[in-house]
C-alpha cells in the first residue's frame, strides 16, 4: 500500500476506441485504476462494459488509444501477455471446472510438479496443502481441498477463484458479476473477499447490474454508455440513487431532472 | 475409540446412528469412485459364467479373456483418453485395420525390416489421428462427424489397398512373437502385457501429471481451461494423435497374434472401445473418467465375448448383452452418485 499509492496508476486506458463492423463498442474512453482501489464498472446491457474488459485483459486491441500498465505503454498480443503481469478475470461460470478439485483448479496451468524417477509427477500433496493454507488466509474456508468443484456452493466458487488470483501474485482482478447469482448471505461474503484483496493492495474492477452489491465496496464508479464513458464519479461525489439514475437515463436525464 | 474422541472434540454429538454416517463417509470415497459400475457388472458376468461352466475360471479362459481384453483394451485407453478431453474418435476400428495391413504389406511385399514396418504402421495411425483433429478443431466440426467420416474413408482405402483380401504372413517373423504371438503365464499373450504398461503408463500420465490436468480441464469445461493458460486445442489434438497410436498398435498387436490382418476387422471396434470406457465411468461429454474404468470395462467386455463361447450361446448374443450391460452400469453409476451426493 505504502509505495504503491504515491506512483503512477496500476493501469491506464487512453483515449480507448473498439468497432466490430459499423458498430461502434467503444469510442474514446479513459480510464484509471490504481493499485488498492476498487472499481464498479456500471452500465446497461451493450453499454461497452465487456468490450473494455476485454480490451483490458488482451482478449481485444483497441482500434485507437493506448494501454498503459505501470507508466509503460502495453500492447498485448493475447490474454496470456496480461496474464503475466498479474491481470486476472474471474468469470461469473467459467472460472472453475466443476468435475475437478479444488485442489487441481487451484493450480491449473501451474501445476506444481516433482521430479520422480526422471519424470516429472504433480506434487498433490504440495497442492492440496497450499490451496488450503492459501484460502485460509484470506478467510476461506475449504472443508477439503481434494473436493470436487460441484460440492461447492456459488460464493465459495467465487472465494476460490479469487484467492487463487490473489496467491499467484495478480494485481487487477476483474470480476464480472460476480454476486448475480448468488444468495444475499453469499454475495456478503463475496464482498468481504473483494474488501480482503484491496486490503492487500489489489485493484479491482467489480463489474456489475446491482448497485446495492458494488456500492459498499467500491471506491470509484464508471459508468458506460453506448460505448462512451458518461460517468467517472468518486464514492463521495455520488449516492446511490444517483448513480441509478445515471445508468438508468443516462447522465442528461439526471440534469433533466 | 480414537474416532469417538475426534467427532466428540469437533463437538458433533454422538446421535444414534452415528457410526453409521461414519462407516458411509469411509465409504464414500470407494462408492464415489466411477468404476464401481463396472466392477459390480464385472464381478455379475463372472458369476453368471461360472455358475454355468465351472471351467469359466480355468487358466485357459482367463487367458483367452486377457488377450481380448488386451487388444479391444489398448484402443479403449485412448478411446478414454480422448473422451476426457472432449472429443470421440470412431475411426479407431478403421485405423486398427489399415494400420495393421500397413505392417503386414510392409513385411511381405516390400520386404521391410519389421521394425522399421512397425514404426510406419504406428505414424500410420497416429496420422489418421492427427487427420481427424486437424479438421475437428481447425474446421470447427465435432469429432463424432469427422470420424464419422473418417471411419468410412480409412475403411475404403483398406478395402482397396488389399482388394478386399486378408493379408497373412506365414514367415516366423520375430517381431510379431513380441507384438502377440508369444505367450506369458502359460495361457495368455504377450500382448497382454503390453496392455497392462501401455494402462499403466496413461494412469500415471492422466492422474498425476500437469498434463493430465490439462487433459481434465479442456474435456470439462474448454473455456475456463483457456481462461487459465491451458493450451487446449494442442492438448486436443496430441490426444487425437495418442489415440490413432493406440488404434495402430491395437491393429498390430492382433497382427503379431493371428499372423494374418483383415481389412474388415474392427468394424465394431470403435463402438467397443467407446462402450468401454463409458461402462469404465468415463462422461461421454468429457472431463470425467479413468483409464482404470476403461481398462475394466474391456476385461468384462472380452469376458462376456468369451463366456457366451463357452457356454455354447450363438454369437449374436454378444451385441445384445454387451448393450446391456453398457446401460446397466452407467444406470449404476449415476444411481450411486445420487446417494452419494444425498448423504454428504
Amino acid at each position: 500500500m505504502e509505495e504503491v499509492s504515491c506512483q503512477a496508476p496500476l493501469m491506464e486506458g487512453i483515449g480507448l476506441c473498439k468497432r466490430f463492423g459499423r458498430v461502434v463498442a467503444l469510442e474514446d474512453v479513459d480510464v484509471t485504476i490504481h493499485s488498492g482501489e476498487v472499481i464498479g464498472l456500471l452500465g446497461d446491457n451493450g453499454a461497452g462494459k465487456s468490450t473494455l474488459i476485454k480490451i483490458l485483459t488482451g482478449v481485444y486491441r483497441p482500434d485507437g488509444g493506448e494501454l498503459r500498465f505501470e507508466g509503460t505503454r502495453v500492447d498485448f498480443a493475447s490474454p496470456k501477455d496480461a496474464r503475466r503481469l498479474g491481470i486476472e478475470t474471474v468469470y461469473q461460470d467459467l472460472a472453475l471446472i466443476e468435475n475437478m478439485s479444488i485442489a487441481r483448479n487451484f493450480f491449473l496451468g501451474a501445476e506444481p510438479s516433482r521430479r520422480i524417477g526422471g519424470l516429472n509427477l504433480l506434487d498433490m500433496a504440495a497442492m492440496r496443502r497450499v490451496t488450503e493454507e492459501a484460502l485460509r488466509d484470506i478467510g476461506i474456508a475449504v472443508r477439503c481441498a481434494t473436493d470436487d468443484v460441484c460440492v461447492l456452493s456459488g460464493g465459495e466458487r467465487q472465494a476460490i477463484a479469487i484467492g487463487r488470483t490473489m496467491y499467484f501474485g495478480g494485481k487487477l482482478l476483474i470480476l464480472d458479476e460476480p454476486t448475480s447469482a448468488l444468495s444475499v448471505h453469499e454475495t456478503s461474503k463475496v464482498l468481504g473477499y473483494i474488501t480482503e484483496a484491496r486490503k492487500r493492495g489489489l485493484a479491482v474492477i467489480f463489474i456489475t447490474h446491482n448497485l446495492y452489491h458494488v456500492y459498499p465496496v467500491a471506491d470509484r464508479f464508471v459508468v458506460l454508455e453506448h460505448g462512451r464513458k458518461v460517468a467517472d464519479l468518486a464514492k463521495d461525489e455520488a449516492t446511490v440513487d444517483d448513480l441509478i439514475r445515471i445508468v438508468a437515463y443516462g447522465i442528461e436525464g439526471t440534469r433533466r431532472q | 475409540m480414537q474416532v469417538i474422541t475426534n467427532s466428540r472434540r469437533r463437538g458433533a454429538t454422538p446421535a444414534p446412528g452415528w457410526s453409521e454416517r461414519v462407516a458411509m463417509r469411509q465409504m464414500r470415497p470407494l462408492l464415489s469412485r466411477r468404476e464401481v459400475g463396472v466392477a459390480v457388472a464385472l464381478v455379475l458376468v463372472f458369476i453368471v459364467f461360472f455358475s454355468m461352466k465351472r471351467e469359466f475360471l480355468g487358466a485357459g479362459t482367463l487367458g483367452d479373456i486377457v488377450t481380448v481384453a488386451a487388444e479391444l483394451g489398448v484402443v479403449a485407453i485412448g478411446a478414454s483418453f480422448l473422451m476426457i478431453a472432449g472429443e470421440m474418435d470412431l475411426a479407431v476400428g478403421s485405423n486398427f485395420a489399415l494400420s495393421g495391413m500397413v505392417l503386414a504389406m510392409l513385411i511381405t511385399k516390400s520386404g521391410w525390416n519389421p521394425w522399421l514396418a512397425l514404426l510406419v504402421a504406428l505414424a500410420c495411425g497416429a496420422g489418421i489421428g492427427a487427420v481427424n483433429g486437424l479438421v475437428t478443431l481447425y474446421a470447427r466440426i465435432p469429432s463424432f462427424i469427422t470420424t464419422l467420416g473418417a471411419m468410412m474413408f480409412w475403411r475404403g482405402i483398406a478395402l482397396y489397398l488389399s482388394q478386399g483380401w486378408p493379408i497373412s504372413i506365414f514367415d516366423d517373423v520375430p517381431l510379431l512373437r513380441w507384438l502377440g504371438g508369444a505367450r506369458v503365464l502359460s495361457t495368455a499373450h504377450i500382448s497382454a502385457v503390453w496392455w497392462l504398461v501401455i494402462g499403466l503408463i496413461f494412469c500415471l500420465v492422466l492422474e498425476k501429471t500437469a498434463y493430465g490436468n490439462w487433459v481434465f480441464a479442456t474435456g470439462g469445461k474448454r473455456v475456463a481451461a483457456r481462461a487459465l493458460g491451458v493450451p487446449d486445442t494442442k492438448v486436443k489434438m496430441t490426444n487425437f494423435i495418442i489415440t490413432g497410436a493406440l488404434a495402430a498398435l491395437s491393429g498390430c498387436l492382433q497382427l503379431g497374434r493371428m499372423g494374418s490382418m483383415s481389412p474388415v476387422w474392427g468394424q465394431e471396434l470403435s463402438l467397443e472401445a467407446i462402450a468401454a470406457a463409458v461402462v469404465g465411468g468415463n462422461s461421454l461429454t468429457g472431463g470425467i473418467g479413468t483409464i482404470f474404468g476403461a481398462m475394466l470395462g474391456a476385461v468384462t467386455m472380452a469376458s462376456i465375448r468369451i463366456g457366451l463361447v463357452m457356454v455354447g450361446a450363438p454369437s449374436y448374443w454378444y451385441m445384445s448383452f454387451v448393450g446391456f450391460i453398457v446401460v446397466a452400469a452407467v444406470a449404476l453409476n449415476v444411481k450411486l452418485g445420487e446417494v452419494i451426493s444425498w448423504r454428504k
